[in-house]
């Protein structure tokens, strides 16, 4: 199996502050991998730097052998990679069906895909296909209501939805079961696992270490910013460095 | 029809094609308070092309249609640096813009500077209506498109709108050069219907007019414009004629003034226009079908 | 000669546009708001002086009266503007809910005035017409240059009680973070109306000084002193109170002397001019503005 990210030596300081240290580790092809560490351990600041919000300090990012470290954040989703945030981004005046279409954006690229009336004319291939993308996972009732209204598991499922339909090859996901129920986060456990099926690599950020057993076969521990730890779930709890970090920090989210 | 009614059917058309004009960039999150500026060009531009001793003398379908383009394209060039100001900044930078149009156009004595331009050929209501029409139309193909979708999704949250590919700069160009064609064929139509044009129609306050239409009607959906316009067409003259009607003379002398009130009560009671995605749905969406295999999980429910 | 006699006049005119930029970049940089009603209060102070005073009181009781009555109805605007400002969700024409609101009330104070006393321009009676004084053939009117020193003398107190008074801490913590301010014990709900009282009395002082300089008023004065004097904020930073001194002033001679050099038509175009081309170029201003509005990741 080869890599489909790889990160090498990536530093990022915020005011003299280092916030990701010389973080290097790499992403199987079709695995599912989770970042973990405690508050302030930089995984956020990770998807920032791959998604192009922030420009890394040094360092280099191969995305499944291109090297985007200096493509423009709005290019990056044509090396194929989206990703879900921690507090819901979907757009509030927008419906269900709507915001799924914007994961489209970057295929539709024809003079006649982006001056087609997607909205006048709703039986076209964009939204048909963004509903059949819905009713796979489980969402169909909500299609055409306006997000905003929506209950906030339903709204984190969307995000997973959005981000799934620019056909990605590597899903990045900031902490999609946060806030869910124990029926919700079960739900959207066996989404991401059909996803995965379909060949799609997933690298999530997750508190919930029940969670993370049950879905990934692959961890990395960061903690002030440094990997301190990298290997399976079940390894993780037993590693002396983890426990402290763990211990020494937020005892609430020790595994 | 009375030419009272009429008289107000034709400021209404112009108030609600200069209302779309600033609405497509306010869908993309700009606010524009410089809708004076391109009516200005665009009256300008063809009071003059169609102008048979001082200008071309083209004819009104040329000439229109020449204006507006006119007007898209000093809004496609003026964009670039005006895009380059965000929120209040964008207000002003726009505002400014309208007052330079201004104070230039007064100082041309090719089209008459301070004491106006008068407009050759006459347009009827008849003329006006259908080309009100297809701008309303336009407006809500325009935003039912991709293109539109992506509007929308800049307006909502423009850095997560990048990261799916927006072009955030490309759509905002073309939503304000189209609106500045839209403001362009304003102006132009407007000169055809009162035959005259001076600067001093196009002063601070009717930009400000122009934003309220937008922000009252709301920024979300093609209604807003078509709402708001209505709604500051219709209203004060309505509260004049129940002055006129009740014998109350003070709300007809007040009546702008009950009108600000209104604007200010508006902003308390429906802080995002009268028109929201919500209140649409409300009107016409069916109560959404609950298939028995995908209950929905409300947790507020229950 | 006269060039210089110009540059005077642009100062003194600049220094009622000092008042009006320090008014509006201090609801900008302490709330993220362009406040419309600005021009509005400014009129009505200037309007109720004139009135009162033409109906035989003294002027000072006109000017006190409406100061009064600025400071009260900035108040009131306070509740149906900023109040109402949050949106329910932050996008990208959020922060324009409260100035259509400000926009609402100009409407309704510029109305009311017309109601009561029309739209003709009135001239007021100064009682300081001719207290003026000669320096080396340059005319100084004395009310002008008392209304300057007053402009930056004001300011000055101004950014003293921001340094180092409680109160200043407490607007500075919510101009900086609007939304952690109350956590850090900053009663927001409180603190907000003394920004608008102070918009009021700068305001209300402006119009008073302006109607006693230039002794004529209308219901419109305010729109064209304040635009000037956003053009002023712009050019001076938003949110910066020194820069609004410099913005103002420097607004002032622009107008006078582009009036002495090409005529009162042209006007327009280099005042907004020189503002469009720092918004463009140089959007923090001549002398840098506070941070406004908040990064969401």
């Amino acid at each position: 199996m080869s890599a489909v990210l790889t990160l090498s030596s990536i530093t990022k300081s915020f005011g003299g502050l280092a916030v990701i240290d010389d973080v290097s580790f790499a992403i199987e092809q079709g695995s599912r991998s989770a970042l973990i560490g405690p508050n302030g351990a930089g995984k956020t600041t990770i998807f920032n730097l791959l998604s192009g919000i922030y420009e890394v300090d040094s360092g280099r990012m191969l995305l499944d052998g291109a090297d985007i470290t200096d493509v423009p954040a709005r290019d990056r989703i044509n090396f194929g990679m989206s990703r879900s945030f921690q507090n819901i981004r979907l757009m509030p005046h927008l419906s269900t069906v709507e915001n799924v279409m914007l994961g489209q954006h970057h295929l539709a690229t024809s003079f006649k895909d982006i001056f087609y009336p997607l909205g006048l004319r709703p039986k076209n291939k964009w939204a048909e296909q963004a509903r059949a993308a819905l009713s796979e996972a489980g969402l169909d009732t909500y299609s055409g209501q306006v997000v905003s209204e929506l209950p906030y598991g339903v709204q984190k499922r969307i995000e997973v939805v959005r981000a799934l339909m620019s056909d990605p090859k590597l899903l990045l996901l900031d902490e999609p079961a946060a806030g869910l129920n124990a029926v919700e986060s079960s739900e959207l456990q066996a989404l991401l696992e059909k996803v995965s099926t379909s060949g799609t690599t997933l690298l999530v950020v997750e508190h919930d270490m029940n969670f993370v057993r049950n879905l990934c076969q692959h961890v990395v521990v960061l903690n002030f910013g440094c990997k301190i730890f990298e290997g399976t779930p079940e390894e993780v709890g037993k590693d002396p460095q983890v426990l402290e970090a763990y211990l020494g920090g937020d005892t609430s989210n020790a595994a | 029809m009375s030419a009272y009614l009429t008289g107000l059917i034709v400021i209404l058309c112009l108030n609600i094609i200069i209302a779309y004009s600033v609405f497509l960039p306010a869908a993309a999150g700009q606010l524009n308070l410089g809708a004076a500026g391109f009516m200005i060009i665009g009256a300008y531009m063809d009071a003059y092309l169609n102008s048979a001793d001082d200008g071309l003398g083209l004819p009104m379908l040329l000439s229109v249609p020449a204006a507006a383009l006119f007007t898209a394209l000093i809004g496609f060039l003026v964009s670039f640096p005006i895009l380059r100001t965000r929120g209040i900044y964008m207000i002003l930078a726009t505002f400014a813009f309208a007052e330079i149009v201004a104070g230039i156009v007064l100082n041309l004595e090719v089209v008459g500077g301070a004491s106006g331009f008068p407009v050759s050929s006459h347009a009827e209501l008849e003329d006006l209506l259908p080309v009100t029409i297809g701008v309303i139309l336009f407006g809500f193909y325009l935003i039912s498109t991709r293109f539109g979708l992506a509007m929308r999704s800049i307006h909502d949250d423009e850095s997560v709108a990048i990261l799916f590919g927006v072009n955030t700069r490309l759509i905002q160009v073309g939503a304000f050069t189209i609106g500045a064609f839209l403001g362009g064929l304003a102006g132009a139509l407007y000169g055809h219907q009162f035959d005259y044009i001076e600067v001093q129609n196009w002063g601070i306050l009717f930009s400000i007019f122009v934003l309220l239409y937008v922000l009252i009607g709301g920024t979300q959906t093609p209604w807003g414009p078509l709402i708001g316009a209505l709604f500051f067409t219709f209203v004060p003259e309505m509260l004049r004629t129940f002055g006129e009607a009740t014998g109350w003379e003070l709300i007809g002398e007040l009546r702008f003034a009950v009108f600000g009130a209104i604007i200010v009560g508006m902003m308390v009671l429906r802080p995002e226009g009268i028109m929201t995605r919500t209140f649409l749905e409300l009107l016409f969406r069916k109560v959404p079908r609950r298939s028995p295999q995908n209950p929905p999980n409300n947790m507020e429910g229950v | 000669m006269l060039l210089a006699q110009q540059i005077i006049n642009g100062l003194m005119l600049g220094s009622v546009y000092v008042m009006v930029a320090v008014a509006f970049t201090l609801t900008i940089g302490m709330l993220n708001f362009l406040n419309f009603t600005i021009p509005a209060l400014f009129m009505v102070a200037a309007m109720i002086t004139w009135a009162a005073t033409a109906a035989g009181f003294h002027w000072l009781v006109g000017a006190s009266l409406g100061m009064v009555v600025a400071i009260i109805a900035s108040l009131i605007i306070e509740r149906f503007t900023y109040r109402y400002m949050k949106a329910k969700y932050g996008d990208a024409t959020e922060h324009a809910l409260p100035l259509v609101s400000s926009l609402g009330f100009l409407i309704i104070f510029e109305h009311v005035v017309i109601m009561i006393w029309g739209t003709d321009p009135m001239s007021f009676n100064s009682p300081f017409a001719n207290a003026q004084f000669v320096i080396a053939g340059l005319i100084f009117a004395i009310p002008q240059l008392i209304s300057l020193a007053l402009s930056v003398a004001l300011v000055f107190a101004l950014s003293l009680l921001l340094k180092k008074t409680q109160l200043g801490r407490a607007l500075r913590s919510i101009a900086e973070k609007p939304d952690t301010a109350t956590l850090m014990g900053v009663d927001v709900g409180r603190i907000v109306p003394v920004v608008f009282m102070m918009t009021g009395f700068l305001c209300a002082l402006a119009g008073i000084l302006f109607t006693i300089n230039y002794k004529n008023v209308s219901p419109y004065i305010g729109d064209h002193v304040a635009t000037n004097a956003i053009a002023g904020m712009v050019i001076g930073g938003l949110g910066n109170i020194w820069g609004a001194i410099a913005g103002g002033l420097i607004i002032g001679m622009v107008e006078v002397l582009s009036i002495h050099f090409w005529g009162a038509e042209i006007i327009k175009v280099p005042v907004w001019g020189l503002m469009l081309l720092i918004l463009v170029f140089r959007p923090t201003g001549l002398f840098g503005h506070t941070r406004i509005g908040k990064g969401k990741f």
